[in-house]
């Protein structure tokens, strides 16, 4: 993770390029249909998927996975690795709990609360981390994240987090989330839609993006920023956009993530959380869109099969090695890789 | 007519003194050379004219106006731009994407003018890492000249270009800037080029003005020939 290896990291857009305008707004239909299709197919999974607790590691790879791909948009567009994300879930997620329970708000309110206290962590950090890239970055996004870690915990933050306890959420019986009381949206079943939902439209929001002039624009800084301000583009700015935005949609996944689970620990805004979610992404793959995704449901499945005796990391640090070593580009960008391959061969 | 001129510039990194109250007067349609042997302080002096680097004393001016501390943003904005000695592309992107997106941003009308003129036409599609270096070369002209600049300086295009190359790329750049009636500053190894393609050339030597002139005056100037070109010249 050095200042020159995002390129190695993240494969360049190696896909088929669409010359014309028209191929491009073809390939815009398409992905749009593919996520309204996935969007559909997707809320049938409770009915699939019938075990309580499948579903409940499902919906929280879902939410963690809001996470990922705002690591994930960063690092693909920019290039830069980010330590700090979990400081906005877990800042949107530690509003949802104060505005819940300090402040008797509806959990509706409160969950879009969340995802502004969030964003704003996110404009506030963004404008002290963007400046720097590589190591810097990766860095300071570090030390701002952990700063906040360590607000949470203070003692004199109890009333509002509860410090090491955690905050429990509670609210009057006859509120509700979007229509579920806190019984229902507990349930994985039950929750599953709102946050399928939030994940596969915020995937789509940033492939937008991604596409856009603004993308373009992002990827000329990632490349040779200098250049960029030499060729009249202001690049402090679309890096900070950038960078508000893959923070809002990690915000979106905290907010959820306290609402669903009723509980906010303050391990939610560790090191090790923020670690496992970078690693995630990164052994899903940054070159893709689904590449965190992947790493994040990987990680989630891999959580609640292999954690015996408390041994996570060690399948977390070997599934590491082995991509960072034989699959550069993560598992996805490996198949990417591999798909070209064969079309190439059979051409 | 001066369209860009460089009064004193200095530039300190330490005691060390890179580049020595150097003065420079560019207009429009005029090719000036800047030649000097390693270490005069050739690269130092482009990225104090071009903002990269901020002068310890001195001004630039454009258009009679002082922008010595104005952003290389803005510069680019206002119609100075520059290219740079070590390739400065975007690896990752194809030649026609990059081209595209400098064209948005500096109002470009006719980049098909530009990409005809370098001979870009046929690699549009490809990945620019993936390109051979020359034509890298050539891109990067592309993307200094894309939007109409009035200024352009010219940081050692030629540079790892082989002998012909090198012949295409000064003769490009002499057709630019006389076609567009641009005021091109040309940093270059190259003396024999400099001489063959620029219409007034400022030698330095040890971060000094040593002499500006004509390249048959240059040629003759005694003390060129003593620290620099030698009898042969």
């Amino acid at each position: 993770m050095t200042t020159t290896a995002p390129t190695d990291v993240v494969s360049p857009s190696a896909a088929a390029p669409e010359a014309s305008p028209r191929g491009r707004l073809k390939g815009t239909l398409v992905g749009l249909g593919i996520a309204v299709a996935t969007l559909l197919a997707g809320l049938a999974v409770p009915y699939v998927v019938t075990d309580t607790y499948r579903m409940s590691l499902l919906v929280e790879g879902t939410l963690l996975s809001l996470l990922a791909i705002g690591i994930g948009f960063l690092a693909r567009h920019l290039g830069l690795i980010s330590l700090g994300h979990g400081a906005f879930f877990g800042a949107a997620a530690y509003g949802v709990g104060i505005a819940t329970t300090n402040w008797g708000w509806s959990p509706t309110t409160a969950v879009g609360f969340g995802v502004v206290v969030g964003t704003g962590f996110a404009v506030v950090m963004g404008l002290l981390v963007v400046r720097s890239s590589g190591f810097g970055f990766l860095m300071l996004t570090l030390a701002l994240s952990q700063a906040l870690y360590a607000l949470s915990v203070q003692t004199s933050a109890r009333p509002l987090t509860g410090a090491h306890d955690g905050k429990l959420l509670s609210y009057d019986r006859d509120m509700t989330f979007l229509g579920l009381a806190q019984r229902d949206v507990m349930n994985p079943g039950l929750f599953w839609p709102m946050a399928w939902i939030a994940l596969t439209m915020c995937a789509t929001v940033l492939w937008l993006v991604g596409r856009s002039r603004f993308g373009t624009t992002l990827e000329g800084i990632r490349e040779n920023e200098e250049r960029m301000r030499f060729s009249g583009y202001d690049t402090f700015g679309p890096r900070l956009v950038a960078f508000v935005l893959s923070g809002a949609v990690a915000s979106l996944g905290g907010a959820l993530f306290a609402i669903n689970s009723g509980y906010v620990s303050p391990d939610i805004l560790g090191f090790t959380r923020a670690g496992d979610s970078l690693i995630a992404a990164l052994v899903g793959g940054f070159g893709l869109l689904v590449g965190p995704i992947v790493g994040t449901f990987l990680f989630v499945y891999a959580q609640a099969n292999f954690n015996f005796g408390g041994n996570l990391h060690l399948f977390t640090g070997m599934a590491l090695i082995l991509v960072l070593v034989f699959m550069p580009g993560g598992i996805t960008g490996s198949l990417q890789k591999l798909y070209h391959r064969l079309r190439r061969g059979r051409r | 007519m001066t369209i860009f001129e460089g009064r004193g510039l200095t530039v300190r990194y330490g005691a060390h003194v890179a580049l020595d109250g150097v003065d420079i007067a560019l207009e429009p349609g005029v090719v000036h050379g800047v030649i000097g042997p390693n270490g005069a302080g050739k690269s130092t002096f482009i990225d104090a004219l071009s903002g990269r680097k901020r002068p310890s004393s001195g001004t630039v001016t454009f258009e009679g106006v002082d922008i010595t501390r104005r952003s290389v943003r803005w510069r680019r904005r206002k119609g100075l731009s520059r290219s740079f000695q070590r390739t400065s592309v975007f690896g990752a992107m194809t030649v026609g994407d990059q081209l595209e997106m400098v064209a948005r941003r500096n109002n470009e009308e006719d980049l098909g003018e530009i990409v005809r003129t370098l001979g870009l036409e046929g690699i549009l599609d490809r990945v620019c890492a993936e390109i051979a270096y020359g034509t890298q070369r050539s891109v990067d002209l592309a993307i200094a000249l894309i939007g109409r600049p009035k200024v352009v300086l010219l940081d050692e295009p030629c540079a790892g270009l082989v002998h012909d190359e090198s012949v295409r790329m000064l003769q490009h750049v002499r057709d630019v800037c006389k076609e567009r009636d641009v005021a091109a500053l040309l940093v270059e190894h190259d003396v024999e080029g400099v001489f063959r393609t620029c219409d007034v050339i400022t030698v330095l030597d040890l971060g000094k003005l040593l002499a500006t002139g004509t390249p048959d005056d240059v040629r003759a100037d005694e003390n060129v020939i003593r620290a620099y070109l030698g009898s042969a010249a």
